[in-house]
């Protein structure tokens, strides 16, 4: 397959403590202007989305696709998939800030497929998934999955 | 203090005729945002994709952490103008983050100003968690 780009583009104006930015999906045009800024990052996100938060979706939809895959492999497809992604930031000393885990919960309704298939689609979605694989280089990735 | 963000997907039907929505975040800042493998792999006709998301959470960090090391070296940014672009390929995954940026900082010269952006890439903390991607590129001016 061919590869491909997408591509972001961002506005900053002024310092961390004070300053704002503006994030816009350049390549779809599916987001345009999403506010952010340092407090917001950090602390209550009052409505403003994050790099983390942008991780978590990232990250959310690629294992989705991923456990989508295994599932179609095993020969028993997904109805539906629900999954959650948590990305957690903390500050690792001597370190700065990283990104130190991503804690993904999935359920679904897959018919023929049982628990204990469920749950190795589930290992086979994360060591499939290129972002878990990436993550790992900073973070912890936590995968846990049961029918719905 | 930990800082956890959270997003929230639903999937229906296979990879390659399903479908999926990022339904929810936690900021409600955004969605829901339509996600298939079509128009991940192929044209985005109009919707997101991790890799985009990637795009959007690494320039955003980056720009924050040039905008931190510019005020801490006394010359605060007037503005920054940020772009990253993922090349994804599929069956291997992201293979390039090429990263720009253009910033009007009063009092800095261009040699600073790339020195600062360096940093930025270097110590950000999407950078450190992306550090796997074979191929992170820079490329740093002023406006």
């Amino acid at each position: 397959m061919p590869r491909l780009t997408r591509e972001a583009e961002i506005t900053w104006d002024g310092n961390v403590a004070r300053g704002s930015g503006a994030i816009s999906a350049a390549s779809s045009g599916a987001f345009t202007g999403l506010g952010y800024s340092g407090p917001t990052r950090i602390g209550n996100p009052e409505g403003k989305t994050s790099p983390e938060e942008l991780l978590a979706a990232a990250h959310g939809g690629c294992f989705t696709m991923s456990l989508a895959n295994e599932l179609c492999k095993a020969g028993t497809p997904p109805e539906h998939l629900d999954v959650r992604c948590v990305i957690t930031m903390d500050e690792v000393e001597g370190k700065g800030h990283q990104i130190v885990h991503s804690e993904i919960r999935a359920t679904g309704v897959a018919p023929g497929c049982d628990e204990a298939a469920f749950a190795q689609a589930a290992e086979a979605a994360d060591a499939g998934c290129p972002l878990s694989a990436l993550l790992r280089a900073s973070a912890t990735v936590a995968v846990t999955a049961s029918l719905s | 203090m930990a800082t956890d963000r959270t997003a929230a997907v639903t999937w229906k039907g296979s990879l390659m005729e399903g479908a999926g929505t990022i339904h929810e975040v936690g900021s409600g800042a955004f969605g829901p945002l339509d996600v298939s493998w079509a128009s991940r792999a192929e044209e985005p006709n109009g919707k997101t994709s991790p890799e985009e998301l990637i795009a959007a959470a690494h320039a955003a960090c980056f720009s924050m952490a040039l905008s931190h090391g510019l005020a801490q070296g006394g010359t605060p940014a007037e503005q920054l103008d940020t772009s990253a672009t993922v090349t994804f390929q599929p069956g291997t995954g992201i293979t390039k983050i090429a990263l720009t940026v253009r910033g009007t900082v009063p009092g800095l010269d261009e040699a600073g100003f790339v020195e600062k952006a360096e940093g930025a890439k270097a110590g950000c903390p999407v950078s450190k968690a992306l550090a796997g991607v074979p191929e992170i590129t820079l490329d740093a001016a002023l406006a």
